[in-house]
């Protein structure tokens, strides 16, 4: 179902911690809140479920108006309809797992065999069928997760909000839950609202990712828009792009641009148009977006450097190349993908002008 | 209604639609803020009636040239006179007596904890976990029951010892009745506090830090000295200070010991004032307003110490310390704590016995109890039948389940308003209940006394003014307890019920007091057991018909009944075991459940 937060405010004291968030969430959508701890994302999802009083604005969920702070109207969470995995997950220890599913439908006291039917639906769907009887403090955190699913599934939210849902877990499960998650929301064409710090989470669960900074949305979009174009250099580190530099742009002929890096003798060409750099403005270039090579290449972002760290992790090496001109680069080689190189190496670092982005250093919203 | 409709909507009713008044709003806003403290609001009023109260009247008292009572209580009698008072010798002795008890029993505790707990948390010595036993275990006997026992074994004329010391032809006869009597016997019954902090900080100190010491070649002693030492040193310091404020606003033992041998102290002191005829009320309250005074200052110190010692050893690391080797030294330092154990629990609880079993009340040499028809049952079994002590068990055990249940009941309300909502009154509330712990019970009394003398409500003789004195004097006790448990469990699982379409007070019986019950039950108990043991609140309230087993023993102690005073007494630790035994399988379960 769509939901709609308008101009909402949080304060606490005098810190704000949400400051005039706008945002439509359509129906079937899943939307990802991300940002780093302490940006609001967790606060906006609580204020949407009612667990927090916002300062002031407007919450609608499926056109009913669940907060407004000038009419004075504060729906409490269990009059919303709305779904929430918690973090914790908290599911209840001192009942089984048929007992934390069944829960919300006691509460809208059904037939014992409408209560009992769809709890075995819901556990089937997240596949805990044959633990319905067993001691919910007996579980595995994977299970823990599911148990917490199928009992916000069970009620049939109106929206479902999921809180780090795969932080607590092992990176294998995580893996293979972010599949699952995504799956269960397509298929139950569920509105979802997640939030996460992880942005492979983010790319992964979302339709539409809303990426919060300051209680601030700063940039919004499909996630690999996001990727491909962040919107300052700030978001781009956030989003693990490792070699950002400030610089000074300068316009060509062409409508490309030069940036000269700061305290150094580098410059290097960027595709970009020189205007919309903006203020403070810095290189962004991905690692994986650097080729190293032994010889020197054709094309104009070449520059000679000396291998200082390589790291072997599996699929690739991290290099720590230091170049001639001043700065150190932090590239990404793929054993499969080329050569390799040592320590004390001399190589040469490549990259695209279409790969070097010039951004401001932060955006305000 | 898509949402573009819905903004357009709203703008055109802004534009045509008049303004409402925002005055409307506010009101609508102030009112919703008051329905949200209303519950804060309740508790703070009857924790005010509970705790603030009896110490603005005493404080008043202490200022006034009359005591409160219905219809009298006014501020026109204003007077600084009573203050005349404590500038007398009597008062001074008292002064300067209490604070020497406070300082010698807190070094003696303290000498004592601190030994034990080594022992027993980073020592080789044998029969570790029985030193752990020896160190609380005099925590089970009621201070009252141990000044008495002091007293049956080292009064001059007739102590069990002294015969002893007699019997083997040594006449110096060891007098308890003294003011080093006096710091010995609170110095070992409080020992145990400082022991279950020490023995703490030594078992839970990090046991990185003191390896790390090692790794950068410290010996042993460096080791020891220059890091165990220091971190330690918080809760050192802090329990030194806890015993000192413990005994110094201690009434039982002070009474017991201390009136004999003529030595005052403030509660001894204010109890004279107080039970004097006419009663010297606005002196007593004086006096009390001095003592509270000084209870306060030493336990915001002892808070203090308390609190920064948080920072530096507590950690969730399972790394257990260091065991020092003691060597030649692991036997003698067993029966070292033994011998304490014989001091503390042994020879009080045989003293006991033996008086409430010996046949003859005079007892002249101690072959005599080894003789054959000297030591009986019927004394025991006399008591056990009498009416006095049936009531009094029967009036203990309903003050205590009252007590247990209302306090852990307030205390549960009063730690979810402070942790689980935005009342702004949370913090104020935590202000009140824990103000007890600055207050000596003997001026709660006296405050109680005349809040309740002076309130429509007619509870004063009966039972429920003892239950409400032991729920303000245990305020601080109970709510510390549930407020830990309840910060232990995550908030999440509430509101997950609340998600979840349950509301509120439905989710808090479902899932917070279900989860807290472990807790909960142990506050419950703690309420219970110390409810059992008060006196020095209790004794300005009782009546003829609502005497406790506590009132019971000293009041025959201060008649010269020793002999039932024993048998009650011994009656009297064995309901208090019982309930120790329960509380231990409830805390037992506890660590089961973790």
């Amino acid at each position: 179902m769509k939901i709609s937060i308008q101009n909402l405010q949080l304060k606490y004291g005098s810190f704000t911690a949400i400051e005039n968030l706008n945002l439509d969430i359509e129906d079937g959508e899943a939307l990802v809140l991300l940002g780093q701890s302490g940006c609001g994302k967790t606060s906006t999802m609580r204020c949407i479920a009612g667990l927090e009083e916002p300062t002031s604005g407007r919450i609608i969920i499926d056109d009913v108006v669940v907060f407004d702070s000038e009419k004075g109207i504060n729906l409490p969470p269990n009059k919303r309809n709305v779904g929430m995995v918690f973090q914790s997950y908290a599911v209840w220890p001192h009942m089984t797992v048929a007992q934390n599913v069944a829960y919300s439908l006691k509460q809208k006291k059904l037939s014992k065999s409408e209560i009992d039917e769809r709890v075995m639906e819901a556990l089937t769907l997240v596949g805990l069928e044959p633990y319905a009887d067993r001691g919910a403090s007996l579980l595995s955190g994977g299970q823990m997760q599911r148990v917490a699913l199928a009992r916000s599934l069970v009620m049939r939210p109106s929206v479902l909000m999921l809180d780090e849902p795969l932080s607590n877990l092992d990176a294998r499960l995580r893996d293979r839950l972010r599949v699952e998650l995504r799956e269960i929301q397509l298929q139950l064409g569920l509105t979802c609202v997640y939030v996460t710090h992880d942005q492979h989470e983010a790319f992964a669960l979302a339709d539409r990712i809303a990426l919060l900074q300051g209680g601030r949305i700063v940039q919004m979009g499909a996630p690999q828009h996001m990727y491909e174009a962040p919107a300052s250099a700030s978001i781009a580190h956030f989003l693990g792009v490792s070699n950002i530099m400030d610089c000074t742009p300068e316009g060509t002929a062409t409508g490309s641009t030069t940036a000269r890096i700061t305290n150094s003798e580098l410059t290097i060409q960027s595709a970009q148009q020189a205007s919309d750099a903006g203020a403070s403005p810095k290189v962004c270039i991905r690692a994986e977006d650097l080729q190293i090579t032994a010889m020197p290449t054709e094309h104009p972002n070449s520059w000679p450097g000396t291998v200082r760290v390589a790291g072997f992790q599996g699929n690739d090496i991290r290099y720590a190349i230091q170049l001639e001109s001043g700065p150190e680069l932090d590239a990404l080689g793929g054993l499969r993908r080329g050569e390799q190189h040592k320590v004390g190496d001399r190589v040469w670092v490549t990259v695209n002008p279409r790969e070097v982005q010039i951004l401001p250093a932060e955006v305000l919203a | 209604m898509s949402l573009k409709t819905t903004e357009a909507a709203t703008r055109a009713e802004a534009r045509l639609a008049p303004k409402p008044e925002p005055r409307d709003y506010r009101a609508a806003r102030t009112l919703s803020g008051l329905r949200k403290n209303t519950p804060g609001l309740i508790v703070l009023a009857i924790l005010g009636v509970l705790i603030v109260l009896p110490l603005a009247l005493v404080l008043l008292a202490a200022f006034s040239d009359s005591v409160p009572r219905p219809g009298s209580i006014s501020l026109g009698g204003l007077t600084l006179s009573n203050l005349a008072l404590l500038a007398t010798p009597e008062a001074l002795g008292a002064l300067v007596n209490s604070l020497m008890v406070g300082a010698g029993s807190a070094l003696i505790a303290l000498l004592i904890g601190a030994f034990l707990a080594f022992v027993c948390a980073r020592s080789d010595a044998p029969w570790r976990k029985f030193i752990f036993f020896i160190g609380m275990a005099p925590m089970f006997i009621p201070a009252l029951v141990g000044a008495l026992a002091w007293s049956l074994l080292c009064s001059p004329s007739a102590g069990y010892i002294n015969i002893f010391l007699r019997d083997l032809g040594i006449d110096a006869a060891i007098n308890i009745y003294s003011l080093p009597g006096l710091v010995f016997v609170l110095g070992i019954f409080y020992a145990p506090y400082a022991f279950l902090l020490l023995h703490s900080s030594l078992s839970m100190m990090n046991a990185d830090l003191e390896e790390a010491a090692t790794v950068h070649g410290a010996p042993l002693r460096t080791m020891l000295r220059t890091v165990t030492l220091p971190l330690a040193l918080p809760a050192i310091l802090g329990s030194a200070v806890l015993v000192f404020a413990l005994t110094m606003e201690n009434f039982p033992v002070a009474q017991v010991i201390g009136n004999p041998a003529g030595v005052d102290t403030l509660p001894t002191y204010i109890y004279r004032l107080m039970s004097a005829t006419p009663a010297k009320s606005n002196q007593a309250a004086s006096v009390a307003v001095i003592l509270t005074v000084a209870l306060m200052a030493v336990t915001l110190i002892q808070q203090r110490i308390i609190n920064k010692r948080k920072f530096t050893t507590m950690t969730g690391k399972g790394n257990r310390p260091r065991q020092v080797p003691l060597r030649k030294m692991r036997w003698p330092f067993t029966i070292i704590a033994l011998a304490y154990f014989a001091v503390s629990v042994v020879l009080p609880m045989l003293a006991l016995l033996a008086a409430s079993m010996q046949a003859t009340p005079f007892v002249s040499s101690m072959s005599q109890l080894l003789e054959a028809n000297s030591l009986s049952f019927a004394k025991l079994i006399e008591v056990l039948g009498s009416n006095d002590f049936q009531l009094a068990l029967k009036n203990s055990v309903l003050v205590a389940l009252i007590a247990a249940f209302a306090g852990t009941t307030l205390s549960f309300i009063a730690s979810y308003i402070r942790y689980r909502t935005k009342s702004k009154v949370g913090r104020l509330i935590e202000l009140v209940a824990m103000t007890p712990l600055a207050v000596p019970a003997i001026v709660m009394g006296i405050g109680l006394l005349w809040t309740w003398l002076l309130l429509p409500l007619p509870i004063y003789g009966t039972l429920a003014i003892l239950a409400v004195a032991c729920v303000a004097v245990f305020m601080p006790q109970g709510y510390r307890g549930v407020s830990a448990s309840m910060l232990q469990m995550d908030q999440d699982l509430e509101d997950s019920a609340v998600m979840l379409g349950a509301g509120r007070t439905r989710s808090v019986l479902d899932v917070t007091l279900p989860l807290m019950r472990v807790g909960i039950m142990s506050s419950f108990l703690l309420f219970l057991m110390l409810s059992m043991r008060e006196l020095s609140a209790s004794i300005f309230l009782f009546t003829s018909n609502t005497r406790i087993l506590s009132i019971l023993v000293f009041d025959n102690f201060d008649n010269g009944q020793s002999q039932a005073a024993a048998a009650v007494s011994v009656l009297y630790c064995l309901v208090i075991g019982i309930l120790a035994v329960i509380a231990q399988k409830v805390g037992g379960e506890r660590k089961t459940k973790n």
